[in-house]
């Protein structure tokens, strides 16, 4: 492994470099919340990479809200464009993780989604100051970067100290390499600290674990288990919209001229009429039964089928939520 | 339980059909277009579309969606045999998309996409006797199933066919029926609900023809398709007098968007009816609640 450092007084100049060759979003704090802003020449900016991950889901990049997938009679769609997405956290990268399961691993590929992944090169950042909701320790997730990613960096004193992960990562670090320095010793130092303070505070914050056999329990639980679970929950399916794990999707179709439009648009388990049937039956027309749902999707199937759970720990779902429902405390008591 | 991977199950027939001659690539979404050469209605509300020509090559119990076009997509087993020239759907008007489709004329183009799910293993019902039960519409893939045994009608011991309709109009089919009955090696027995005067066989639903299995039903197949009352009691009936619940064969309704396993709309419990259906069997779906809804 080796690792190199960007000096802070490279840190803009890199952004600029990145962005002749492609669009380059970049985090920035205001109002207390982070945001992935696009980069532009005639703007003033203030990248930050220490704060928590940004206040919306990163999946729009790759699976947008709405998406024309395929026209009809005739086929065409607007090629994919390079972009980079420059200190997004771990938590979005586990989110990546489940996407490239659902929408290349498992046959038939998805070829809008594969041609955005394919040109998405990812730069995602340590987060070494986790908040409350956060819960990345509790799922699996690192509060850095392991894979998934091109390059990681971590703020030190000095400046980003990176991490490549991937080919695509070596080139881009070539390519800029009159920006960067091999990393110094007391550099990795400084690294580990802020990981293990990181840790630190995500133990804190989260003292219990999940127990092993969570996916278990979630079937088992009974009537009143899912009922309790759902009492303050009113139905605005913010935490399935935030979520970066979710990937349920619809597809309807739209006239467009002649020609016809399939659009593909996120879609949320927790409507009622998710899974209703052209009949009119509903195996879950019950809210306790969707809301349950949802946990047994995240933790039971997809481990099951593909050995991590489909969450990120990223705390978005509690954050939107206008019941304050907080899945940790649904999870625990299981 | 035999478990099953549905997100790791691939379908590679798709990938042969999907091309859309589009940068050479493979879209799953995509549906193509064809016309349809002729329109026969069966009953008051389940009308047979033919296509013209087979646009996908797929398998006894497979499925597609169906496109009217601006309008939707909705899920369907093709009714025709897998080795016809042109494909067939028959279908019932229930919702949105079924009830576009019955104002479409000959001529008009629809799309497909597909083929979607697994086959019936028909290389397992080799030798042996198939016990078919139907009701109302559930023919549709029955018939599809029904005609690809034909083909090969020798490989197999003897097909039974169970069919319940509400009144004799409702009987799908019932201009092939006749000549059906006459192969040899197949045996057919219907009944409706409520008879009139011309009707001359069973009367009562379809669980009345199930009093006497003339099969061996340690190793026969059963495949069933209907409404999802006549599921539940002819799945008790079977498993009751003896079947092997992995040679119980249930077609299964859900809500489908994607086909390919992706949108997440079609599961029930661990099984994407999607790609692990649309047929389960028995085994797979009995610790499920309410499998049936």
């Amino acid at each position: 492994m080796k690792l190199y450092l960007l000096p802070s007084d490279s840190i803009k100049s890199f952004i600029k470099e990145l962005a002749e060759d492609g669009s380059v979003f970049y985090p920035v704090f205001e109002d207390d919340k982070t945001h992935l802003v696009k980069f532009a020449e005639d703007k003033d900016f203030e990248p930050d990479f220490e704060k928590i991950r940004t206040a919306e889901n990163i999946k729009h990049f790759f699976f947008p809200s709405r998406d024309v997938v395929a026209k009809f009679p005739k086929d065409s769609r607007p090629k994919a464009e390079k972009q980079y997405l420059f200190g997004i956290k771990s938590c979005d990268l586990r989110g990546i993780d489940v996407y490239d399961r659902v929408f290349i691993k498992n046959e038939p590929v998805d070829p809008m989604y594969q041609e955005r992944r394919e040109k998405t090169i990812i730069i995602s950042a340590d987060c070494p100051e986790p908040a409350d909701c956060c819960f990345c320790n509790l799922v699996g997730v690192s509060p850095y970067g392991e894979g998934t990613c091109d390059i990681n960096v971590t703020k030190i004193s000095a400046g980003l100290l990176c991490e490549v992960f991937t080919k695509r990562g070596e080139q881009i670090l070539s390519k800029h390499q009159d920006l960067f320095k091999e990393a110094g010793k007391d550099n990795i130092k400084e690294r580990e600290k802020i990981r293990k303070d990181a840790l630190k505070r995500l133990g804190k914050i989260n003292e219990k674990s999940f127990k092993e056999d969570i996916g278990e329990r979630i079937e088992k639980a009974g009537k009143k288990t899912m009922q309790d679970a759902q009492k303050d929950c009113v139905e605005c399916f913010a935490c399935l919209h935030a979520c970066p794990t979710c990937y349920c999707f619809l597809l309807s179709d739209y006239k467009k001229g002649k020609d016809v439009e399939r659009v593909r648009t996120w879609d949320a388990c927790y409507y009622a009429a998710y899974a209703r049937v052209g009949g009119g039956a509903n195996p879950r027309s019950d809210l306790k039964d969707r809301f349950w749902n949802r946990l047994l999707c995240k933790f039971d199937y997809f481990n099951e089928y593909e050995g991590f759970f489909a969450c990120s720990g990223c705390g978005r779902c509690y954050r939107g939520c206008s019941g304050k429902i907080d899945i940790r405390e649904i999870l625990w008591k299981l | 339980m035999e478990t099953v991977n549905p997100v790791r199950n691939s379908n590679k027939v798709l990938d042969q059909n999907q091309k859309t001659g589009f940068s050479n690539e493979v879209n799953p979404y995509y549906s193509i277009p064809i016309k349809i050469k002729k329109i026969i209605p069966e009953t008051s509300n389940i009308t047979t579309f033919i296509l013209e020509g087979m646009p996908m090559k797929f398998e006894a119990g497979q499925f597609a969606e169906l496109t009217v076009p601006g309008v939707g997509e909705a899920p369907f087993t093709p009714s025709s045999s897998p080795y016809a020239k042109d494909m067939e759907f028959t279908i019932m008007q229930v919702g949105r998309v079924t009830s576009a489709l019955f104002e479409l004329k000959q001529g008009d183009l629809v799309g497909v996409r597909g083929p979607f799910g697994k086959p019936y293993p028909l290389d397992d019902f080799k030798g042996k006797e198939i016990y078919i039960v139907g009701g109302g519409v559930g023919f549709a893939p029955l018939r599809s199933l029904f005609l690809a045994l034909l083909h090969n009608i020798k490989k197999y011991k003897k097909i039974y066919i169970r069919y319940g309709a509400r009144t004799p109009d409702d009987i799908v089919y019932r201009r092939l029926i006749p000549d059906w009955q006459k192969i040899n090696g197949v045996d057919i027995h219907l009944t409706v609900d409520v008879g009139d005067e011309s009707w001359q066989h069973t009367v009562g639903v379809v669980t009345v023809l199930l009093d006497e299995i003339p099969v061996n039903v340690k190793n026969s197949p059963t495949i069933v398709c209907g409404p999802p009352i006549m599921l539940k009691f002819v799945t008790q009936r079977l498993v009751e007098v003896g079947f092997e619940h992995k040679n119980i064969y249930l077609s299964m309704e859900s809500n489908m968007s994607c086909g390919i396993g992706k949108c997440n709309h079609c599961r029930v419990g661990k099984f994407y009816v999607c790609k692990d259906g649309p047929v389960l069997t028995w085994d797979d779906v009995k610790g499920i609640e309410e499998p049936f809804l």
